[in-house]
């Protein structure tokens, strides 16, 4: 704001929404100086969370997560392929992460969103190096065949904190991901074992009867944080990315390891307890978000 | 717990670093930038009137083209423009050109471990070298983590891929203040501390990256003088560029 | 450490995608019935809800079936700067299919012929002139295809558009009918649709009893093409009905 003073007699007869939109920074501030914000947060509390698994019917895995109004469907589609002869034994995971035109005004058909590659390659090299997956377990026929596991993700209301969702509703999506069984025909194709021919006899034995479920070890959860001064405020909206533009996001696994601790630019330096406020802060949000999982989980189990 | 690398470097050792400004002439900065057999190549052009879509004409932009060495631009390209606009954003004083745009373009002469770093430093250089307004510089570096929880700095390509973790880390450079408070301590600590961009890969406990912090702050003081120096001694040679 | 993802594989969908099957009809067997158990002129449960993207100025999400659409829209604003000046508003409409909508997974690409069908059916019931200069978007992302997509995408679409606002002169629903042989089925299913032998789509205004759009292919005789419209109509002024129960719901929960 170049003007603090004519801003200042201006706030003091204006309505609340005039003032949020011509003063943004102020406004914010004014809400922090209270340790609140807009949305009647404290500052260091996340959005509301909520985890639905199994929403797409015609995908092998999926997963609704919202958190505040940012909403990611995320879908995973297992096809077969031939394993690369580096790695024999293991299958592949691609991770997509895509920004369709009806999730924000900023995005416009046949003009893809700036964001939508970087936060692709932030989930898959967050996935991939967390060790979540064994990608053995993707093996079907060492060096014949193996699974491919497309994980699209959607963003279907974008509104902040897109990577914390989009992380959120992957992970979801592998812990609901149930593995066709399938076998090996006379060709050396692999087909899927329809239920009813289950139960009777088979010409061709499935090759994955048991392996149904992938088990996966220490799951990766994000928050993302916004510094500004020296107010962290946690899990931000899109409104307040717009105004305070130095984030961090940290990625911890269900051990407490540190995943990824992702800090690009901003015009607020991080010290070194900035730094530990946000892995704190991570801390108590994985614990959260572990028991959001288990729930949304255990509901599955009883349906 | 001693690790022997490659080259037979000690674990806090960089490579020799290499650094020319002004080597393009139709650009209006330019820089090289070398550690070891990393190399990139940036080059500036701007400020230009107007901004893209999207951007707030109330400051100046700054836009990052990436060159890879060989083929497309792909996904982690586009991550490397992004990780670079927003750090050369937060060293650049955005309020004096507003709506214009200022295009970097960095080119990858070659790779060999620690490329966006290299990348970062390139980049800075040359905004310097085009006489865009700054802030202060900024000094990258890459530490690298064993599985022992050992940290060496300066990677190369080999060492990056072997070890379990590795973290980029953008700090600014110390200021050389004429006011008397020196350089400013912000928290208790030098403001040199503060980290501009963080980006890391692989599972590590997070002490072991407030360790990669600590060794990465060591180092890039070393390299704040060694830009500073550079940049120093060429600025006679400037003047023939004048115009 | 970037891994494998300079060289994609290829990869193929383990599932029976063209198994000849024996087709679900046979003949002049009036019989059979539907895959999943329905009657003819019977049509799928339908759930609708408005308001489901905050960042829109209006959305709704529908599901009829295993058919499931969002639709956003945004405006009006500002056209494009290459747009010429025009004294009545601009109308922009987009299908996108995600890449798991369909049973073998696809590119996630914009079907570009669904776009302008569904321009082409709500142009006639937006009133352009209350927004002269201006654009108005409407968006669609199919999240689940599971047949008659397009009657489902344009019924989503004008409830996207009251939601967000803009001036109707009445809401447009849409229903289509498969012919299969001798039968009529209405709002078929992904599987009934790859056996039909013609399909006819209305998008009606069922206040006014106007047609917007009407899409017949396939082989069809006069009286067939009468009984089909009949049975489009009817079902289009019942859907309408559902529509309207749904907005009147979220202007009185908004008012609570």
């Amino acid at each position: 704001m170049g003007l603090p003073n004519a801003s200042g007699d201006l706030s003091s007869e204006m309505e609340v929404d005039a003032f949020r939109r011509l003063f943004p920074l102020r406004f914010h501030e004014r809400h922090l100086v209270e340790s609140i914000r807009p949305d009647a947060r404290p500052v260091g509390r996340a959005r509301e969370t909520t985890l639905a698994l199994g929403a797409v019917a015609s995908a092998d895995g999926s997963a609704l997560a919202k958190i505040g109004s940012t909403t990611m469907l995320a879908a995973i589609k297992m096809e077969v392929m031939t394993p690369s002869m580096e790695s024999p034994d293991e299958g592949c995971i691609a991770i997509e992460f895509h920004m369709p035109p009806i999730c924000s005004p900023i995005v416009r058909p046949g003009r893809p969103a700036e964001a939508a590659p970087v936060v692709s390659k932030q989930l898959s090299d967050t996935i991939l190096s967390s060790g979540m997956i064994n990608l053995k377990e993707l093996s079907l026929v060492s060096g014949k065949v193996a699974w491919m596991a497309y994980l699209d993700i959607y963003c279907l209301d974008a509104d902040g904190a897109l990577f914390d969702a989009a992380l959120l509703s992957a992970v979801a999506a592998f812990s609901h991901l149930k593995i066709p069984v399938v076998s090996l025909n006379d060709d050396g194709r692999v087909v899927v074992v329809s239920e009813e021919q289950e139960g009777g006899k088979l010409e061709n034995e499935p090759v994955n009867k048991e392996k149904r479920k992938l088990t996966l070890s220490s799951i990766p959860f994000s928050l993302t944080c916004i510094l500004h001064k020296n107010y962290i405020l946690a899990d931000p909206t899109a409104e307040e990315e717009s105004i305070m533009e130095t984030l961090v996001t940290v990625v911890l696994d269900s051990s407490g390891q540190l995943v990824s601790l992702y800090k690009p630019g901003g015009p607020v330096l991080a010290y070194s307890s900035a730094v530990q406020d946000c892995v704190a802060l991570t801390r108590h949000r994985v614990k959260e978000l572990q028991k959001i999982l288990n729930e949304a989980m255990s509901d599955m189990e009883v349906d | 717990m001693e690790i022997d690398r490659v080259d037979g470097r000690t674990p806090n050792q960089l490579r020799p670093l290499a650094c020319s400004r002004n080597i393009l002439h139709r650009a209006h900065g330019s820089a090289s930038w070398s550690q070891g057999d990393t190399k990139v190549l940036a080059a500036v052009y701007g400020p230009k009137a107007g901004t893209k879509k999207n951007e707030n004409p109330e400051k100046a932009c700054i836009e990052v083209i990436w060159k890879p060495k060989t083929g497309q631009i792909g996904k982690p390209e586009k991550e490397f423009e992004m990780i670079l606009k927003r750090t050369l954003q937060s060293i650049c004083i955005l309020t004096v050109n507003p709506n214009t745009t200022t295009s970097v373009i960095v080119q990858v002469v070659n790779d060999d471990g620690a490329l966006l770093p290299c990348a970062i430093n390139a980049a800075c250089a040359a905004l310097v070298d085009a006489g865009i307004p700054l802030k202060h510089l900024a000094v990258a570096i890459c530490c690298c983590l064993a599985e022992t929880g050992y940290v060496i700095l300066d990677p190369t390509k080999l060492e990056e891929q072997k070890m379990k973790a590795f973290a980029y880390l953008v700090f600014p450079n110390s200021i050389l203040s004429v006011l008397p408070q020196g350089s400013s301590l912000v928290e208790g600590e030098p403001m040199e501390h503060g980290i501009i961009t963080s980006v890391t890969h692989g599972v590590m406990l997070v002490d072991d990256y407030l360790h990669c912090l600590q060794r990465g702050r060591a180092a890039s003081a070393k390299m704040s003088d060694f830009l500073r120096r550079s940049l120093q001694s060429q600025v006679p040679s400037d003047s023939s560029k004048a115009g | 450490m970037a891994g494998k993802a300079g060289t994609a594989p290829t990869t193929y969908s383990p599932s029976p995608t063209q198994k000849t099957k024996t087709p679900i009809f046979k003949g002049e067997d009036l019989d059979w019935v539907r895959p999943d158990g329905r009657g003819f002129p019977e049509c799928r449960p339908a759930f609708l809800r408005t308001g489901a993207v905050n960042a829109a100025s209006g959305s709704a999400y529908v599901e009829i079936g295993n058919t499931k659409v969002i639709v956003s829209v945004f405006g009006p604003r500002e056209s494009k700067k290459a747009m010429m000046y025009s004294d009545i508003g601009r109308l922009n409409c987009n299908v996108t299919y995600t890449t798991f909508a369909t049973p073998v997974r696809g590119q996630g690409s914009d079907h570009k012929e669904f776009s302008s069908m569904l321009h082409k059916a709500l142009e006639g019931a937006i009133i352009l002139e209350t927004f002269p200069k201006t654009t108005v978007d409407v968006f669609a992302l199919v999240l689940e295809s599971g047949g008659s997509d397009l009657p489902v995408v344009i019924s989503c679409a004008s409830l996207a558009l009251a939601d967000a606002g803009i001036m109707m002169y009445d809401l447009v629903a849409s229903v289509s009918v498969s012919a299969l042989g001798l039968n009529l089925v209405i709002d078929p299913i992904l599987e009934e649709e790859s056996y039909q032998d013609g399909s006819l789509m209305i998008a009606c205004m069922p206040s006014r009893n106007e047609v917007t759009q009407l899409s017949v292919t396939g082989d069809w005789s006069t009286p067939k093409i009468h009984e089909a419209m009949q049975l489009c109509l009817d079902a289009c002024s019942k859907l309408g009905e559902i529509m309207r129960s749904c907005l009147k719901n979220a202007a009185s929960d908004s008012q609570d």
